[in-house]
Formats: C-alpha cells, structure tokens, sequence
C-alpha cells in the first residue's frame, strides 16, 4: 500500500509537469506539419507534401536578413537589459533607496504602457538626432522594454539568497564585488540566465517598435506582419518550425558533447 | 554549452554589428524614399515599378516599410519637420484624416496627369488614386443550399434560406452600408440616409438581425480567408484580391460582385518631402504606365486607372477587378470623408453594439 | 549601479512619452475633456473592468498551473533542470500569428476536438468554442504560462531544500513542512510572475481579437482604434487610466499576497 503511494506521489506530478509541456508544446503538432505542404495558405490537416516554403525562406534575402537583424537586435537588447537590470536589482535589494517603492514602480512602467506610445515617442527623439534606421537604437528600445521583466524576476529570485555565504566571503577578506561574484551570482544564476532568455525574446517578438524605428531594415515579426497584408502563407510555419528544430539541435548537441566530456573525464 | 567567456564575446560582437548597421546616407537629387507596405508587397513593387523606374529615368527609389502606423509616423515626421519620405502609399481610409491634419503636399496635375486621363475620383487634391480594392460578399459555392445561388446582401441577411454560419469585419465602416443595402436603399442614396441619426438607426436595426448568426467578426484580412478556407464561416466579406487567390488555390469560393464597396488606395507626397519632383515622377510612373499596372496587376489583383489598361489584358483577369465595367457598376464607391467625419462617435456605438 | 537603468528609462521611456501623455490634459489648452469621454461613455468603462477581469483570471489560472511545474523543475538534478526549461521556452519561437491558427484548427468547427467529440457520439453538431472567452483564455495562457513557470521556478531554486528536511527533523508533518517553510517562501516568486503575467494581459489585444468572440474587447483595442485616428490625446487618456488601473491591481495582490504569507507561516496548528 505504501509503495503503491509512493509510486502514485512520483508518478502524478511527472504526468502533470508532462501534460502542461504538451499544451505548451502543442502548436508544434499543427505548426511543423502545415510547414512540410505545398498549399500557398495555410492549411489542416495539410496535403501536397513538399519543401515549397522552406525553398522560399531561404530564397529570399529578405526572409533571412529579417532573421539575422531579429538575432542581432534581441541579442544585444538581451544582453542590456541583463547586465542593467541586475545592477538595478543589487542595489534596489541591498541598499537603502530613497523611495523605493516608487523607484520601482518607475523602472517597471514600460510593460503597462502602450509600446504605440514608446514606439512613437523615440521615433521622433530618433528623427531628430538622426538615429532612425539604425539596429542600435532599436536594441536600445528593447532593453529598455525588457529592463523591467529582468528586474521583476532577477529581483524574486535575489530575496530567496541566503546572504550568510557572502558574509562568510567577506569576512574571509574578500572584496565586495569578489564576494558576490563567488558566493552570491552563482546561485542568482538561474534567474539571470531566465531573464536573460526572456528579455531575448521580449525584443524578438517586438513589432511595433521595430516598425517605427526600423525603415529599409526588416526585422522577422515586421516581415511575418507585412505578409499579413496578402494572406497567411506557411512561410511562417517554416520559420517558426526552423527556429525551433535549430535550437533543439543545439540544445541536444550541446547536451551530447557534455555528456560525452564527462564520460571522457571519468576515464 | 558555450563557456561564458565565448558567450560574452558572441553577444559583445553582436553589439558591435549592430553598431555598423547604420541609417540611410542623405539622399542625393538622383535618390528618393517612398514609405509602403513591407513584406510580399514590397518586394512586388520593387520588381514591377522601382527597377524598371531606375532603369528608364535613373531614379532610385527606396523603399521603407511600413504598415498599419504609417500615419503615426507621418505625423511625428512632419510636426519634427525633418520628413524622411518623398512619397508614400496612403491607404483609402488614412487619406481623409491626413487631409484634415494637413500632412501632404498637393499634387501637380501638370506634371502626372496633363491631359486629364484620369478619372476625377482618382485625381484628389492631395492624392492619385493608384489601386482600387473592394470588400466584397465572398460565398463559399459548395456550402450553397442545393440549386440556390447568393447574390446580394439581402440574401446574406436571409439566414433562412442560406443558413450556415456567416463572417463580417469588426468595424463600423462599410458594414453600415451593407446593412442599408440589404434593407433596400439604393446604392447612391447610402450616404444620404447614413447622414441623419434615423438613417444610422435604421443601420444598426438592420445589423441586430444578422448579430445572432455572425459567428467571427473578423479583424485582418487574412483572418476571412481562413475562416472561409477551413469552413469555419460560409458566407464572409474579404477582399476582392484575397478570394480570387483563394479560389485559384482550389476552395471552391466566389465573389459577389454586386453591393460590394469599392475603395481606392492614393499615393500622396508627405507635407515637407525634400524632393517634391521626384516624387511627382514617381507618382506619374506609378499611376499612369498602363504595362507596368498589368504586369502588377498578375501579382495583385488592385488595379488602379491608368489609360489603357484594360487594352490588352488577358478578359479571364479582367472579369475578376473590381474596376473591370461590370464589376464597377454593380458596387458602391464607399466615402471615406463621410467615414473620417463620423468614425468617432459611430466607432463608439458600433463597440457598444458588440458589447450587447 | 542604479542609474544605468535609469538613464534608459530616461531616454528611452519617460523623455519619449512625456508629450504624449501631457496631450491628454493639453490638447492643445488645458482641457479635461478627454478624461471625461473615458469616464461618461459606457463603452470605456465596460471594457476595463472586462480588461481587468481577464487579465486577473489569467494570471490567477497561470500563477496554479505554473506552481507544481516550477516546484517539480527545482527537484531535479540541474542539468535536468535546463533541459526543463528549455521546453518551456521553444513555445516561444512561435509567432503569436501561427499560434493563434493553430487554435483555429484545434477548437474550430471542422477542428480536431470537435471531430474527435463527434467520431466518438458524444455530439451530433459542431461545439463552439473558437470564437468564445474560452477560447481567448486558452490561448493567452498558453502564451503567458512559460514567464510563470520560469520566474517562479528562478525564485524558488534559490530556496534552501535543506530547511525544508530540517523542518522533518524538527518533527514537521510532510504537508506542514511545505506549507509553513516553502510555500512562504515561494510564494514571491509565484506572485512576481503573476504580477507580469498580470500586467502583460492587461496589454493584450491581437490574441483576444483573433480567437475571441464579438465581446472579447480588450481596453488595449480601443487605444489602438483611437491611435489609427490619430487622436493622441484620448489615446493617451485612455492608456493613463488603463496604467492607473493596473497599478492600482497590483498594489492590491501585493498587499494580498503579505497578508497570505503572514497567514501561512504564522497561523495554523502549532
């Protein structure tokens, strides 16, 4: 009876965890197949199997270049926010900050406002110091977008640390900034690298921005948006389904070749 | 996994490519920028009028895309008074409220259109009509009542002798007339009754009919083809260039021309543009070369009125523009002043409508 | 260290903004009449309580789905972890576009639930579901759901398992031992996520418009409307009472959220 509990109490909550993957992961099983048809809209179930709208992303210079400058731009917003961001957290948790409540109400006002209102208001400050056009200034937006949801979690993960290992590095005659850096970031890691990961994807959803600030350049959410003006093609389908069949590869790959320096190093 | 350090250094180059992607070089007086819709579209335009254009008079146009906030960013451009665009795409809608803001330069009709070949509706003041596009009634045949045929807006409304679930657009503009239609107004008299409250009364009554049995309000347009692909809606209102693309691709599915609303695209020059000629030229070119038009016109079915065009063109394309006689007779020109006029307090309405 | 954010803000945000938002009460003299449209029309109103109780029923579904899969990622061994939230993260290579198709084709009236409902009898005609609130909840938390299960999970990896068996040893019951030392300390986390998962929705419009019903009218939708007409200033109105709303909310959760914690941890039997 006991074991059978056991196994019950293991078995449950990996069905759950697994069940919630599978309505997170379940556009996947309409999204790769419509991909792998040659129909000119989207269609389900699809027929007319082919390779038709992968042809035409990579035919297109513009399909491509639209997905590099997307890399480009959500890389270095990602990385500003990341790096600014958990700045703005150590001292917003550890020092003592005249209205800090308002402080971080402030920091975290761009998710509630229109990004309309962003998008326009730094196009015409761009327009203005002729910095329209330009990748740099849309990362910029970005970051700025992003700063708040690394802030939020960065901010959630650093009030669970246990500050007592820092202390002790202290003590043993570390600096400050030594201190943190081996004691302290370690354990703050896996909220930094989540937020990183959001803030990368906070920008490389972003259309509304990019459009205002993005002219000759195309970024991938302007280019999926602008095919909007004719019909839906699977071209999107490919490109969701390549994005994702690329950073799984990855992902496996990289998993493989760890595993692999592990077993090497228990030679 | 990358080790920090290579991942410091691939996002630092990431910066610093970022960094070299700079704007546009100040144009020169051989050099113009026109602001259209991006993506599929651009690429179309560049292939039948921005090459040729550059091959014929050595223009070089360049091309930003932009969609639906193009005015936003017209406006800011013209209140900061440094314009980037000579010449821009306006869409039907946007012309009437650019007017009223006072964002375009009026256009030389000496120079695009000095013999007059153009119809009046196509040479406004401030614009050229450059494509007509309508929302029409789209009928999925094989949905049909066996033997019936759908042929106006009555029969949309007729939800007894057409049952099947049915789409329209979620805004007031054009619904409105459609409504009036279907409770008998005759087409040159829409905007007459739709200028006194009775008249829009007399709308929205017509529409609680059909509110029950209107499955999707649909907001973009590829949104109605899908409902009509996937057979989720029957009957819906599209574009007209959307449905002759989906028919071709084997869904069995037919335009109604009559009671349609026609609309036309302008392209217009932004208040301030640096290089007013240019644009002039490239409105000519745009508007007036009736082989550029048909060859655009194979890619995208929205024609606009250049002299001859029909000349020429293949009849089985031509019976499917919705300036083509027959069509063009059988529609409505929608009036988008009526529409800038009275969105504001219409819009309201229509979303308290949808509310209810 | 502070201030690199906040020269961003700066630049980027509230310099930018600053005109806009004044256009709300200076257009172009002072005026109050665009606050007052917000506030005497019913349609506005209507809207941001609808706003809010969507955006408050998706955080709430979120923040209790999220919860057992972010507690269940934290019990892993690490490198399990990452693959963890790995899956989490692919979703989001989606276009919110395709996403919403792939609803289309799911809950549709030819769609695969419904098919599967009608092969097996349980119905002779077509359920609706697309085109309904259900179907705008479905897929706004399909969207929001993976910042949830991964701010919750980066809070809650920082907590010291070891309380947790030091509370058994002390003689803490299984179910008392998460309740009065990790729930609390959870609980930030949870409530972090829902507060963005909040204030993201409050901002949704594309998804409700797609695959919602005639009523799925989101606030963000008529800001939208009001900017295509260029009307600044009552755009602006519009999305200051919008932000007050939401701030004014999650003030709320938070003081919420202090009281159930202190309720937590302290109360109960001993």
């Amino acid at each position: 009876m006991r074991k059978g509990m056991g196994k019950l109490s293991r078995f449950l909550p990996a069905a759950y965890f697994w069940l919630v993957i599978l309505y997170l992961l379940f556009p996947i099983v309409i999204v790769l197949p419509i991909s792998f048809s040659n129909n000119p809209f989207l269609r389900f179930p699809p027929s007319n199997f082919g390779v038709l709208w992968y042809e035409t992303y990579f035919s297109d210079p513009v399909w491509v270049a639209a997905t590099v400058l997307s890399f480009k731009v959500a890389l270095t917003a990602s990385l500003l926010a990341t790096v600014i961001g958990t700045m703005a957290v150590l001292v917003l948790e550890r020092r003592q900050v005249p209205l800090k409540a308002a402080v971080t109400y402030f920091i975290t006002s761009p998710i509630i406002i229109p990004h309309i209102f962003i998008a326009l208001g730094v196009f015409i400050l761009a327009v203005r110091l002729g910095l329209e056009d330009n990748a740099l200034t849309l990362a910029g937006a970005h970051a700025t977008i992003a700063i708040p949801f690394v802030v939020l979690i960065v901010g959630a993960a650093h009030r669970q640390l246990d500050p007592t290992f820092e202390r002790a590095a202290r003590v043993l005659g570390a600096g400050p900034v030594r201190a943190f850096f081996s004691a302290a970031f370690p354990s703050l890691l896996p909220g930094i690298a989540a937020a990183a990961v959001f803030a990368f994807f906070v920008s490389f959803d972003e259309l509304i921005i990019a459009e205002f600030l993005m002219g000759e350049q195309e970024t991938l959410p302007m280019r999926i948006w602008a095919d909007l003006r004719l019909e839906l093609r699977p071209t999107i389908a490919a490109v969701s389904s390549l994005l994702i069949t690329i950073t799984t590869l990855g992902m496996a790959l990289s998993e493989i070749l760890r595993r692999r320096g592990a077993n090497l190093n228990d030679d | 996994m990358l080790s920090k350090r290579q991942f410091l250094s691939a996002a630092l180059g990431a910066v610093i490519l970022a960094g070299t992607a700079n704007g546009p070089g100040r144009a020169d007086d051989k050099t113009m920028t026109i602001s259209g819709s991006g993506g599929a579209v651009a690429e179309i335009a560049q292939k039948v009028y921005l090459g040729p254009m550059q091959e014929e008079t050595g223009i070089t146009v360049k091309r930003v895309g932009t969609e639906a906030k193009r005015m936003a960013q017209l406006e800011a451009m013209v209140r900061s008074g440094k314009v980037l665009w000579d010449a821009m795409e306006v869409s039907a809608s946007d012309y009437p409220i650019g007017v009223k803001k006072g964002l375009f330069e009026p256009i030389d009709y000496s120079i695009v259109d000095p013999d007059h070949k153009l119809p009046d509706s196509a040479r406004k003041k401030y614009g050229v009509g450059a494509a007509a596009f309508s929302l029409v009634l789209a009928v999925r045949t094989d949905k049909l009542p066996a033997g019936k045929q759908m042929t106006s807006w009555a029969d949309f409304w007729d939800v007894k002798a057409f049952p099947g679930p049915r789409a329209l657009r979620n805004r007031p503009q054009d619904n409105l007339e459609f409504a009036l239609l279907a409770d008998g107004v005759a087409p040159g008299d829409l905007y007459k009754v739709l200028a006194t409250p009775a008249g829009i009364d007399r709308a929205f009554n017509k529409l609680d009919q059909i509110k029950p049995h209107i499955t999707a309000w649909w907001k973009a347009g590829s949104q109605a083809v899908q409902l009509l692909s996937d057979g989720e809606v029957f009957y819906s209102t599209s574009y007209n260039g959307r449905i002759t693309k989906l028919a071709a691709s084997g869904v069995p599915t037919e335009i109604v021309w009559n009671g349609g609303a026609l609309h036309l695209s302008l392209v217009g020059i932004p208040k301030g543009a640096g290089h007013v000629d240019l644009a002039h030229q490239y409105i000519r070119y745009r508007a007036m070369n009736p082989a550029r038009m048909r060859e655009y016109i194979k890619l995208l079915p929205y024609p606009g009125f250049a002299p001859g065009l029909y000349d020429g063109l293949d009849p089985q394309v031509a019976r499917t523009l919705p300036t083509y006689p027959d069509n063009l007779n059988a529609q409505f020109a929608a009036n988008e002043e009526y529409w800038a006029d009275h969105i504001d307090a219409i819009q309201e309405r229509w979303d308290e409508w949808l509310l209810r | 260290m502070l201030w690199p954010a906040l020269v961003m803000l700066v630049a980027f945000f509230l310099l930018p903004t600053l005109d806009i938002v004044r256009s709300s009460v200076f257009d172009p003299d002072l005026t109050g009449r665009h606050f007052e449209r917000v506030f005497t029309r019913a349609i506005y109103l209507d809207v941001f309580w609808r706003t809010i109780r969507v955006s408050l029923i998706v955080a709430a579904v979120c923040a209790v789905v999220a919860y057992p899969v972010a507690y269940y990622i934290v019990q892993r061994p690490r490198r399990r972890q990452f693959l963890f939230l790995f899956l989490v993260f692919v979703p989001l290579w989606m276009s919110v576009l395709i996403r919403s198709y792939a609803w289309m084709v799911v809950l549709g009236r030819e769609g695969l639930v419904n098919a599967a409902l009608m092969g097996l009898g349980l119905t002779d005609a077509p359920v609706k579901m697309l085109f309904t609130t259900g179907a705008v909840y479905v897929a706004m938390v399909q969207i929001l759901l993976p910042i949830q299960i991964v701010t919750c999970y980066s809070a809650m990896s920082e907590i010291d398992l070891d309380l947790m068996r030091a509370a058994r040893v002390l003689g803490a019951g299984p179910w008392q031992a998460v309740r009065r030392v990790f729930l609390p300390l959870s609980l930030d986390g949870t409530i972090t996520g829902a507060i963005i998962v909040f204030m993201l929705s409050m901002g949704f419009f594309i998804t409700p418009a797609l695959v919602g019903g005639r009523r799925d009218l989101m606030l963000a939708n008529l800001i939208e409307l009001q900017v295509n007409q260029l009307n600044w200033g009552f755009a602006a109105a519009i999305a200051l009472v919008l932000m007050a709303g939401t701030v004014a909310c999650v003030a709320a959760i938070k003081w919420l959220s202090r009281r159930l914690v202190r309720a937590l941890s302290g109360g109960g039997a001993p």
